[in-house]
């Protein structure tokens, strides 16, 4: 039996009701519509239907010069920004036959890091707020306002970084960044490692994770899920391991399993990488070159030469990637934007057959999409 | 069972509170902070390439004695690129982010509005970021 | 205290009794009844913010009424008074107008029979209630059972699906766990020899219950947060899959009420907890009363019950409805059974 999109086929029958987790509603983190058929508490059919929030990015692109579509790129999905900048900037730079500087690589896999850090500390804020526990929402955010500000310091701007330059970056690190960083980040990651024993060890929390939307490694393989939801399941998929970019291939990091593919081990993958990236960031500050951190010139118009890239990257939700077609002017020709959070979505609704309405939120919210990224 | 919960919950009643008492106390603005543009008149030669790179059309050449650039402030996104490819380094960046104005006229800065300096840095709420 | 007793003493009898216009004081106390209990749950609702803050490192209120924001629930029901007033067209009209006034009656109703103190005067006992019964904790019992009703009333009276599935998790919520609340009170007024509540507090005045007794604590407090709908048993009103629960079509002043009915129920329930567990207002286990009235004994140890309510809500997460059935029928009800059992083997051993 194929993995297949469910749709709602019949209309309810008198001991059922269909349900509309709508456009709007508290759960969710942008505008998509779930139509469930509920016969008491337990769902017996499940629609997903997406595109009210489509803002026909991909055409956009095609009347913007490359300089231009660089802070544009940041808005594909907010939380990840820096992941977009940087695997847009890595595809220009291919057509363009340029290399970034030494010390730009290793700012780029700084930014990076941090970007995984803030964006993972938010995802499972949502969702323990949709498995009712309101209290580690705030702890969540208020661990992730720390690295925030420190994605701040470098950049300039707390949520849309636009940070990367062909061939280089656009600021470099401000004096006494690398104690500031150190101090934060080992308060962060010792906050962490407390919330991540608390979580495992509250029963009430277990009973409601444990076993609950299940996804198994062959239906996620299919899917062309990655990320999290795929490493959750015992997959060892990183593209950072298997086709190392910038400077991944120098540092020493451990690709993080879980064997049950369940909410729990979900959410403990993304708590266990955040202190990993904590490692990487730290190995970052000890070995980073000094130097210049962008080219001499950064010229505003660029010609790319006529042909076609395509680039990926490791994003907190999955595998991101750039198809990009060039025919000589200053202007792409066809851009496209593969999401990771597509893929996400779509093997949502036949997990939820047969589970409870309380599961709906645990495991939409485990699955941690991005609506924006979802429709482009 | 869940006494960790109460524990750590019990441990957090003693901390600070991290609230900010906005608008009473700013906050810590870092230096790479991208807020409203300063133009410096002496340098400006009205190239236009800011015009060219801003990815929302919000800049505008005008005519004031010599051509200068224009802001929109309710179109702008604060994203720097004309201040990274000013040739002569005209453009810098200030802290100010307190932009509102009561009608659409308001949000429209001339270049003389942008080259003196505004209200936030006469008053001192430009925090400073300094560890 | 001597003055404390005259100065009541004067109040109930001498004032309220053959005065002319006795009738009339009568109820304007009676009123004064009705705003004290006001005043707890207006009380409750600001210590709810302000701790609940401390918990989630942040501060509650502090614009309105100087720097702690004591003011600020005067500010938030002159805004619900202003509101519009929306019943929707598919609502079944006179269930969701009564059900907020259902929900308040079963609080007021509750409230006619707790004891706040126990005097002697000219050689007599005389307790501070509204009324003496000798059946008080099976008509509390009773009252509060009124509380699920309206909740259902509110659910299928609002015509919309959300509501609908609020008010069903409530009736399957309460339907197992009105029989553990019920059998451990019962086990602890086996234990007084009485059931009027008034008795139950004079029998702790050597050790309180909850040290003779702690499973029927511990049962109780579980249904009695069940019972008024607090967190980790709120699912009724979960904002995350039904919107609001029975509240959902609630605006302005009706949802002002129905949530203050509310937290209304937990401030009696935490008033029971008091006096049937922790002593009342006999003041320490075995020190007595320290020459200090007992109100406010009674006083402090329902603000700590209060304060511990509010700690779950910020500790622990929200249960599914089936595991609180499961909760309720497989490991309450047995444990409640137990507790009678201990309290028979109490009566035998001690007489």
């Amino acid at each position: 039996m194929t993995h297949e999109n469910t749709q709602i086929t019949s209309p309810p029958s008198p001991s059922e009701i269909l349900l509309h987790l709508g456009p709007q509603h508290p759960l969710q983190p942008g505008p998509f519509l779930l139509d469930l058929k509920i016969e008491g508490e337990t769902i017996r059919e499940a629609e997903l239907k997406i595109g009210y929030i489509h803002k026909g990015m991909e055409k956009v692109f095609e009347d913007r010069t490359y300089i231009q579509i660089m802070p544009l790129t940041d808005r594909i999905c907010y939380l990840a920004s820096n992941a977009n900048n940087d695997v847009y900037c890595r595809a220009v730079e291919e057509l363009l036959g340029i290399e970034p500087t030494p010390r730009a690589k290793y700012l780029r896999v700084i930014t990076n890091e941090l970007n995984r850090i803030q964006s993972h500390l938010l995802g499972i804020g949502e969702y323990t707020t949709d498995v009712g526990f309101l209290t580690m929402f705030i702890y969540m955010v208020r661990e992730r306002e720390s690295i925030v500000s420190l994605l701040e310091a470098i950049t300039g701007s707390r949520l849309n970084h636009n940070y990367a330059r062909f061939g280089g970056v656009a600021n470099d690190l401000p004096p006494n960044y690398k104690s500031m960083a150190l101090k934060t980040l080992g308060e962060v990651g010792k906050l962490v490692k407390s919330h991540d024993e608390m979580m495992s060890s509250d029963s009430i929390y277990l009973k409601r994770t444990k076993g609950v939307g299940v996804l198994t490694d062959k239906v996620a393989s299919e899917l062309g899920v990655a990320g999290p939801p795929l490493r959750a399941t015992g997959v060892e998929y990183d593209l950072r391991r298997i086709e190392p970019y910038l400077v991944y291939d120098d540092l020493d990091f451990k690709v993080i399993t879980q064997q049950d593919g369940d909410v729990f081990s979900r959410v403990k993958v993304r708590l266990l990488e955040i202190q990993e990236s904590i490692y990487i960031i730290e190995q970052c500050l000890d070995q980073m070159p000094s130097g210049p951190y962008k080219q001499h010139v950064t010229p505003y118009i660029t010609r790319p030469k006529v042909g076609e890239v395509y680039t990926r990257i490791e994003d907190p939700r999955g595998e991101l990637a750039m198809y990009l077609v060039s025919d000589g002017s200053n202007k792409p020709y066809r851009f496209r934007i593969r999401g990771p959070a597509f893929a996400t979505a779509q093997a949502l609704p036949p997990l939820l057959i047969g589970t409870y309405m309380a599961d709906v939120a645990a495991i939409a919210a485990s699955m941690d999409s991005c609506t924006s990224e979802v429709d482009r | 069972m869940v006494l960790k919960n109460y524990l750590l919950t019990l441990r957090n009643v003693y901390t600070k509170s991290v609230t900010r008492l906005y608008p009473e106390e700013i906050m810590e603005l870092p230096d790479a902070f991208r807020g409203q543009q300063h133009l410096d008149m002496d340098k400006c030669v009205g190239c236009g390439i800011c015009s060219q790179v801003c990815p929302n059309n919000v800049i505008e050449i005008v005519k004031s004695g010599k051509w200068y650039p224009q802001f929109d402030n309710g179109h702008c996104l604060f994203c720097g690129l004309c201040i990274d490819f000013c040739p002569n380094g005209a453009l810098s960046m200030t802290k100010h982010f307190e932009l509102c104005s009561w009608d659409r006229q308001g949000t429209i800065y001339r270049p003389e509005q942008l080259s003196v300096p505004n209200k936030a840095e006469l008053e001192g709420r430009t925090g400073g970021y300094t560890k | 205290m001597v003055i404390y007793d005259d100065i009541m003493y004067w109040l109930v009898f001498i004032f309220a009794e053959s005065h002319p216009y006795s009738d009339w004081i009568r109820g304007i106390l009676g009123g004064l009844v009705i705003g004290a209990v006001f005043g707890g749950a207006l009380v409750m609702v600001y210590l709810e913010r302000k701790f609940l803050g401390d918990i989630q490192s942040r501060i509650g209120p502090n614009r309105v009424g100087g720097r702690y924001g004591v003011l600020q629930l005067i500010a938030d029901a002159i805004k619900l008074f202003t509101k519009e007033d929306i019943i929707p067209a598919n609502a079944d009209k006179w269930l969701f107008i009564g059900a907020p006034i259902v929900a308040l009656t079963s609080g007021f109703l509750m409230v006619a029979v707790l004891p706040f103190d126990y005097l002697l005067i000219n050689g007599s006992y005389y307790a501070v209630n509204v009324t003496r019964m000798d059946i008080s904790i099976l008509y509390l019992e009773a009252v509060s059972g009124l509380a699920v009703f309206a909740i259902f009333m509110a659910g299928w009276g609002s015509g919309s699906k959300y509501s609908m599935l609020g008010g069903f998790r409530n009736i399957a919520k309460m339907i197992g766990y009105e029989i553990p609340l019920g059998v451990s009170i019962i086990s602890v007024a086996i234990m007084a020899q009485s059931l009027d509540i008034v008795e139950i507090v004079e029998a702790q005045d050597f050790l309180w219950n909850i040290m003779i007794h702690p499973l029927a604590f511990i049962v109780f407090g579980i249904c009695l947060v069940a019972d008024v709908g607090r967190i980790p048993f709120d699912q009724t009103e979960s904002e995350e899959e039904i919107i609001a629960g029975w509240a959902t079509e609630y605006s302005g002043m009706r949802w002002g009420l129905a949530f203050f009915a509310e937290y209304l129920h937990a401030v009696v329930g935490s008033f029971m907890v008091a006096l049937i567990f922790l002593g009342g207002w006999n003041g320490l286990p075995i020190v007595g009363n320290l020459y200090i009235p007992g109100i406010f004994w009674l006083i402090i140890k329902t603000i700590m019950v209060i304060m511990f309510f509010i700690w779950t809500r910020g500790a622990l997460p929200r249960y599914r409805i089936d595991q609180v059935v499961d909760l309720g029928w497989k490991c309450l009800l047995p444990l409640s059974l137990l507790c009678l059992v201990w309290s028979t083997i109490i009566g035998l051993v001690f007489g």
